[in-house]
């Protein structure tokens, strides 16, 4: 045992993590590998390992052209935006609200929280009952008098703006739990300066509240940006992607071309364009964050 | 020192264990099956099968491999059946299973586009020299029409049941209306009687048909149009251009689009997906008069979960004109395949022959009818409304549901792009049945879209 005492002290930590290393490097990284390479094939997994036709670019270049791609592209995007917006923004308000005007605070929270644990099938499921034509939003779009409600998850317009609305429902609790545990947080001193210099309530939400929270906004908009591209179960349980491909996304979609159409090669060209997609985004939040974020 | 040394051969420990653990599971299960073999009464040469199907245990295979087990017990063979679910998570899991090794045997596929795809991909054994070898008249005892289902002029399965389409009625609504089951009609007809089956208004509203476009938007109008166009209605002579633009298809569409928002004799497409309604909820509640398709027959017999008391008879899926019918609406299905790397082929060959002849008797009582034409076909008719002989009437059941001599089923011999024309003609026919589009635009549409993808597999 040649070994010095710094490398023995490495070699009992790699030790330690190994388990879990093995564990990564088995069911992620070689399939993240494997996928790059079959994104430049047309494999067809029935075939075995290694049995497939380099097709080159040709899978990057073709998704472009692919009306499906697109539309779910576009739907993905509008989705993850809308989604974040109006979660975090709903989220602060009622965050705010609840530590400063409510009593009973843990119930509400508690209540607020109950979705986001919730079992998505289950919670979707409900939402379809609640969309159906006997359901109460339809019910309550007829009775404030409008004589052609839309027909939620089976209209063109409103099936993407539905799942919207059921996701911005249920991911409001765990924002509203982590914005509240940051406000708890901040400086009580500085409120009271500002009472003292006459600030009401509004002044002191927009010049101190906002501020104060932005490292939490700039956490909660990377984590919610990137769920909200990965979205799939709402949609596969509620429209499948339908009427049409009006609520189409890009990880419905490519689980669609991988085991409804077996183009194994496709969907894994796909998934790379989803990647350095959401790689791009965080970068540039991660750059755009000292103009906003103040620490 | 020590203490380090402790805790790196703790995690060394750990990490072996880990390692052997998936490996164990194997042994041990290789030996449990070893044990129970030397309990039963062949000690030696037992050679256990293991058996994959769609169907759930209680559906019929249980009954096959309690029979099996029975009659070949001497000659050393046992099955055991395992089921995955027929969708496409359950189909990938069980070809990711055959493709690792050789934990399957033998298993059924749905459908011949699946079973060929597996068997192109190595996953199912070339059979023609085992029923040279055993005289196995495979086209004489289960009709020409199993050619289509071969690989390059071999077969790699043995099709073993008829699924012909037909709508199912209540019959206690046709009787109390003063309409005779039908046993020919066209599309008017049809519509006819819709309208004199339909009444009342909201939530308590009986109708006349139930389409089941929630489940699938276009399979299941299609099976009408095919009894016209034959299997490969998707497609025009030679299979490279789609067939979209086809007057039957379009007239046979109009005639759904009519039954729901003309007449207002089917529910909507849009109800039947934001309500999420079922055949069940449907027709087995006394909802609808008529449903597209035989397969709720098993949910007919489950009076537990769906009771009631009409009873449901069969009547042929209706054709545009009287001298239209060219063919009959139905396929091969359930073809069971040996898996080439089984460790009992000659075993499984036993199996498989025995199923295709024999076994898929015991399936009747699930709705699956036995193709082999050496198959009792009164014991197959006792066996399919067993237990619910009140509740089916088999004498409208029978001309419609049993193999007939020489007559030419809806056969699908092309499958080009066939998932993705799936789901552009069910785009656009969704579109035509919401109102998005009309009737000429929307198979246009499909037509142009279909044929772009065509040419793009080229």
């Amino acid at each position: 045992m040649k070994l010095s005492r710094k490398a023995k002290r490495n070699m009992a930590g790699y030790t330690f993590i190994l388990p879990n290393l093995i564990g990564v490097i088995l069911f992620t990284f070689i399939p993240i590998v494997y996928s790059l390479i079959i994104s430049f094939t047309n494999w067809d997994f029935t075939k075995g390992f290694g049995n497939w036709n380099w097709v080159g670019f040709k899978n990057f270049v073709d998704i472009w052209s692919d009306k499906w791609f697109v539309d779910s592209l576009k739907n993905t995007i509008v989705f993850a935006v809308v989604v974040v917006v109006f979660t975090l923004i709903i989220a602060l308000v009622l965050a705010v609200v609840i530590d400063r005007f409510c009593y009973a605070k843990t119930p509400i929270r508690l209540a607020l929280f109950m979705p986001y644990i919730s079992n998505v099938v289950a919670v979707a499921i409900v939402w379809v009952m609640m969309y159906s034509s006997w359901g109460p939003f339809t019910q309550m779009v007829k009775k404030l008098g409008v004589d052609n409600p839309p027909q939620w998850l089976g209209d063109y317009k409103w099936s993407l703006p539905s799942v919207i609305i059921m996701t911005i429902w249920g991911g409001i609790g765990y924002a509203v739990m982590i914005y509240t545990s940051a406000i708890q947080g901040l400086p009580r001193d500085v409120y009271e300066a500002a009472e003292v210099d006459g600030a009401g309530e509004i002044r002191k939400f927009f010049a101190l509240t906002v501020p104060f929270l932005s490292p939490t906004t700039f956490f909660l908009v990377v984590t919610t940006l990137i769920s909200s591209f990965q979205v799939f179960a709402p949609i596969q349980l509620m429209t499948r992607g339908g009427p049409g491909s009006s609520s189409s996304v890009l990880v419905y979609y490519i689980y669609q071309s991988a085991f409804s159409f077996y183009k194994m090669g496709y969907a894994s060209a796909m998934s790379w364009i989803l990647f350095i997609l959401l790689f791009i985004v965080t970068m540039i939040q991660w750059k755009q964050q000292k103009k906003w974020v103040s620490y | 020192m020590k203490r380090k040394l402790l805790a790196m051969i703790m995690a060394a420990v750990m990490c072996a264990t880990m390692l052997t653990g998936c490996g164990q599971g194997d042994d041990a299960q290789k030996q449990a099956s070893v044990t129970e073999d030397n309990n039963g009464k062949k000690s030696e040469g037992t050679v256990t099968l293991r058996f994959w199907g769609g169907v759930p245990q209680e559906s019929g295979p249980q009954d096959v491999v309690d029979h099996f087990n029975e009659a070949f017990k001497d000659k050393g063979i046992q099955v055991e059946y395992e089921r995955y679910v027929n969708d496409d998570q359950g189909n990938l899991k069980l070809e990711t299973s055959l493709l690792a090794g050789n934990d399957i045997d033998v298993y059924i596929s749905y459908g011949a586009y699946k079973m060929l795809k597996r068997a192109g991909g190595g996953m199912a054994l070339d059979l023609s020299e085992f029923m040279e070898k055993d005289g196995f008249d495979y086209e004489g005892m289960f009709g020409s029409s199993v050619t289509s289902e071969y690989l390059d002029g071999k077969p790699y399965s043995i099709a073993t049941v008829l699924t012909k389409g037909t709508l199912l009625l209540n019959k206690d609504m046709f009787d109390a209306a003063g309409i005779p089951i039908p046993t020919e009609w066209t599309f008017e007809e049809f519509r006819d009687v819709c309208k004199k089956l339909t009444h009342g208004e909201g939530q308590d509203k009986v109708y006349g048909m139930f389409w089941n476009t929630q489940q699938n938007v276009t399979e299941y109008w299609l099976y009408l149009a095919k009894q016209t166009l034959g299997g490969d209605l998707y497609y025009k002579e030679g299979g490279l251009e789609t067939d979209f633009d086809n007057d039957v298809i379009k007239k046979t569409a109009e005639l759904i689009y009519n039954t729901m928002n003309v007449d207002g004799t089917a529910p909507t497409h849009v109800d039947s997906v934001t309500e999420k309604l079922t055949q069940e909820g449907m027709f087995l509640s006394g909802r609808s008069a008529m449903t597209v398709g035989n397969w709720t027959i098993r949910s007919v017999k489950n009076t537990e979960e769906y009771p009631h008391d009409f009873v449901t008879a069969y009547a042929p899926y209706p054709v545009i004109e009287k001298g239209e019918r060219n063919y009959t609406y139905g396929g091969l299905g359930d073809e069971i395949s040996i898996n080439p790397k089984s460790e009992h082929i000659d075993a499984a060959w036993e199996f498989v022959k025995w199923y295709a002849t024999e076994g898929v008797t015991y399936m009747a009582g699930g709705g699956r009818i036995g193709l082999c034409n050496t198959l009792d076909k009164d014991i197959l008719a006792a066996a399919f409304s067993e237990g619910a002989e009140k509740l089916i009437d088999m004498d409208s059941a029978k001309p419609l549901i049993f193999p007939v001599e020489n007559e030419k089923l809806t056969l699908s011999t092309i499958t080009t792009e066939l998932p993705m024309l799936e789901k552009i003609l069910a785009e656009e026919t969704e579109a035509y049945l919401t109102g998005a589009k009309d009737l000429d635009a929307a198979f246009a549409d499909a037509k142009r879209r279909g044929d772009d993808a065509l040419a793009s597999a080229q």
